[in-house]
């Protein structure tokens, strides 16, 4: 059924560098068609791999940004009563009033579920929700349908969505989970991959201000007593400001100037020891 | 196919699910994976579920396939024991290199790598000599020297001060911090931390009350009545302080593990604290209680409703609790005794408990622990014990 998909394999996309081992398992687990589910350090592409992954293969992506008070109802459907309500009152609206099926709205897992094509649904942040959500929803994406209580309809998934699952947490997530995802870690790109990335993001960028910033970034994450390094997100709007800084000369990074800190630190206390060690630089 | 690695990797502590090697089967059947590079990704990505285990799947997987020699489980131990010295060696190299009996400045002269080397052969002439010759390194340090606060600048061991080294690993595990790892199961103690919860209406009125409203509008005579409520968000303020100093917390270092984990993954509002045995005028925000003092006088800023947590055996020598400058630790000199800074704490915050991972049996036994028991409710660190201090802490009043 989507073997034009499987006939092409992921190798990246415009704004997203892509190391082989990752490239190989996106391609696994869209064949088994498992959820992926990426950990790794905030910054360093899990997000935008979702994003990549779309872009290369032209579907639609779907994006459920996980909160901690979410209900997995409320990532299936919901049923606007307001609107049904006011309906009834005025009588002025096209839906039959009597039809309950006509209030129903599709979350986002419910989005990818009746979606004419295959697309892709990006899960953000699964750990910032309970254990009970995370397990209920895989039970939902495994089965690969869910009931709408309210109109006694079971709702199944036209095609089954390429689903990647994103997670921050340093703790594992629950056994049941796991075992149905496949896995992998991101792991902090080093220099020579830092360097492929930055030059995807800014095509004409100078040699001198690629090799400094990368030195000096790499540098910074370094310091001792940080909570939260700057990661690729950080570098990459660094370097736009430093290229959009007319004043800005490449000389003084290597002297040891490291202007716009905030935009890599953006913690007050990180700020301020970083700034602390930058100081320390020039000597 | 690749049964044999199947169970090599379970033998290696990798928890490894049959069903996840039964869809590795699928993975190879479908033609998917065409090289050892495409089994080893794919192989991990299926099987390995946590970055912990990579470092030991590609172990396994370099013995499977390329023949590469299996550590033996011994090499694992010793591994660690060398660890367990370089901890020791950090903390107070005089009584480590007495312990050797060599002279300190001998071994402060070796690099990091010839250090671990020195610690690695000499483990290895000991557990000939005796077996079980991981006794006299634990106990090396137990003397009340190493109380002193005394850190011989650890990482200029050698001269070494980049990332990386071997002796920065060591320093890095010098002290534990509970939330970095732990054992990840006891689901009951989420259950018994979960009651602890303070829902209440806050923020703007923006969730409609679907009930309240169709009662407002028949009352209206069918005129549409929406009515707004707030939404229930779970307010509770808790912070946690930690005894994760000395020895006599070791033993309950796992049992920790696991309260914190939990604390973590349960409450919104979450402060973390650590101290040495008992609290004098400083809490510190940062594991090792090195960088980030928090005066005890500013929690008076702090909301009163919060509720104040503090896990420790509370097992300590009377003057530390009762004198003034009762502190082991030099650099802590306050004007007062520890025991009235436990009183200004209960004083601040009327919700506050002392657990104690020392059975309730053996409480009457130490005096320290029977000044706290006066001062703090006290719990022992069960699920009986947290259940009865969670609904302490709920009570109004």
């Amino acid at each position: 059924m989507h073997k034009e998909n499987q006939a092409e394999r992921f190798s990246g996309a415009s704004k997203y560098v892509l190391d082989d081992e990752l490239a190989e398992i996106v391609n696994i687990s869209m064949a088994l068609e498992m959820p992926l589910l990426l950990k790794g350090e905030p910054g360093t592409g899990k997000t935008m791999l979702a994003h990549a992954i779309a872009e290369a293969f032209n579907m639609r992506l779907i994006v459920l940004n996980v909160k901690s008070s979410m209900k997995l109802v409320d990532a299936l459907y919901q049923y606007d009563t307001l609107t049904r309500l006011n309906d009834s009152r005025f009588g002025d609206s096209k839906r039959d009033v009597s039809n309950i099926e006509e209030y129903i709205r599709m979350g986002k897992i419910g989005q990818a579920f009746v979606s004419e094509e295959r697309v892709v649904l990006l899960i953000d942040e699964i750990d910032k929700a309970d254990t009970d959500f995370q397990d209920d929803m895989l039970d939902v994406l495994d089965q690969m349908e869910f009931d709408i209580i309210e109109i006694d309809k079971t709702i199944r998934a036209k095609h089954r969505p390429v689903i990647i699952i994103t997670s921050n947490a340093k703790k594992d997530l629950s056994d049941p989970f796991l075992g149905r995802c496949n896995f992998h870690h991101i792991a902090f790109p080093e220099p020579d991959m830092m360097r492929q990335i930055v030059q995807v993001h800014f095509p004409e960028i100078e040699k001198e201000l690629l090799e400094s910033s990368g030195r000096t970034f790499y540098r910074l994450r370094e310091i001792k007593g940080i909570e939260k390094k700057p990661a690729t997100r950080e570098l990459i709007n660094w370097i736009r400001a430093l290229r959009s800084d007319p004043d800005f000369r490449v000389k003084g990074l290597i002297k040891g100037e490291v202007p716009y800190l905030g935009v890599l630190f953006k913690k007050s206390p990180d700020y301020f020891v970083a700034q602390n060690a930058v100081s320390r630089f020039r000597v | 196919m690749f049964v044999d690695f199947f169970y090599l990797l379970r033998k290696a502590g990798i928890p490894v699910s049959p069903t996840s090697f039964l869809r590795l089967q699928q993975a190879l059947s479908m033609g998917l994976i065409n090289s050892i590079d495409d089994f080893y990704t794919g192989a991990r990505s299926i099987l390995v579920k946590s970055e912990k285990y990579f470092d030991l799947y590609d172990q396994v997987f370099a013995h499977q396939f390329q023949g590469a020699e299996l550590k033996e489980p011994n090499e694992f131990e010793l591994s660690e024991m060398v660890r367990a010295l370089l901890e020791e060696w950090l903390k107070d190299p005089k009584v480590l290199a007495d312990a050797f009996g060599v002279d300190e400045k001998d071994l402060a002269k070796l690099s990091p790598e010839e250090l671990i080397q020195y610690f690695l052969d000499r483990l290895k002439e000991q557990t000939e000599a005796h077996h079980g010759g991981s006794k006299w390194i634990g106990t090396g340090g137990t003397s009340p020297v190493g109380h002193s606060g005394y850190h011989p600048g650890g990482m200029r061991v050698g001269g070494i001060s980049r990332n990386k080294s071997a002796v920065k690993v060591a320093l890095d595990r010098r002290y534990r911090d509970y939330s970095q790892e732990g054992p990840m199961t006891p689901t009951q103690i989420g259950e018994a931390l979960k009651r602890l919860r303070n829902m209440a209406p806050f923020g703007p009125k923006d969730k409609i009350n679907i009930d309240k409203t169709i009662y407002e509008t028949m009352k209206n005579a069918g005129e549409i009545e929406i009515i707004f409520d707030r939404s229930l968000k779970d307010r509770l303020k808790v912070i946690l302080a930690i005894d994760n100093g000395g020895w006599s917390m070791d033993p309950y270092i796992e049992l920790v593990q696991t309260l914190f984990n939990y604390a973590r993954a349960q409450f919104k509002d979450l402060k973390t604290f650590y101290f040495h045995n008992t609290i004098y005028d400083y809490l510190w925000e940062d594991p090792p209680r090195r960088s980030k003092p928090y005066p005890i006088d500013e929690l008076v800023r702090l909301d009163p409703e919060t509720r104040f947590i503090i896990v420790g055996d509370a097992s300590m020598a009377p003057y530390e609790l009762m004198a003034t400058d009762g502190s082991i630790h030099i650099e802590e000199r306050s004007g007062k005794p520890s025991y009235e800074r436990l009183k200004f704490i209960v004083n601040t915050f009327p919700h506050s408990v002392w657990i104690n991972p020392v059975m309730a049996e053996g409480w009457s036994y130490t005096s320290s622990i029977q000044h706290i028991r006066e001062i703090f409710p006290m719990f022992e660190l069960t699920l009986d014990g947290l259940e009865r201090a969670v609904t302490h802490m709920m009570r109004k009043n």
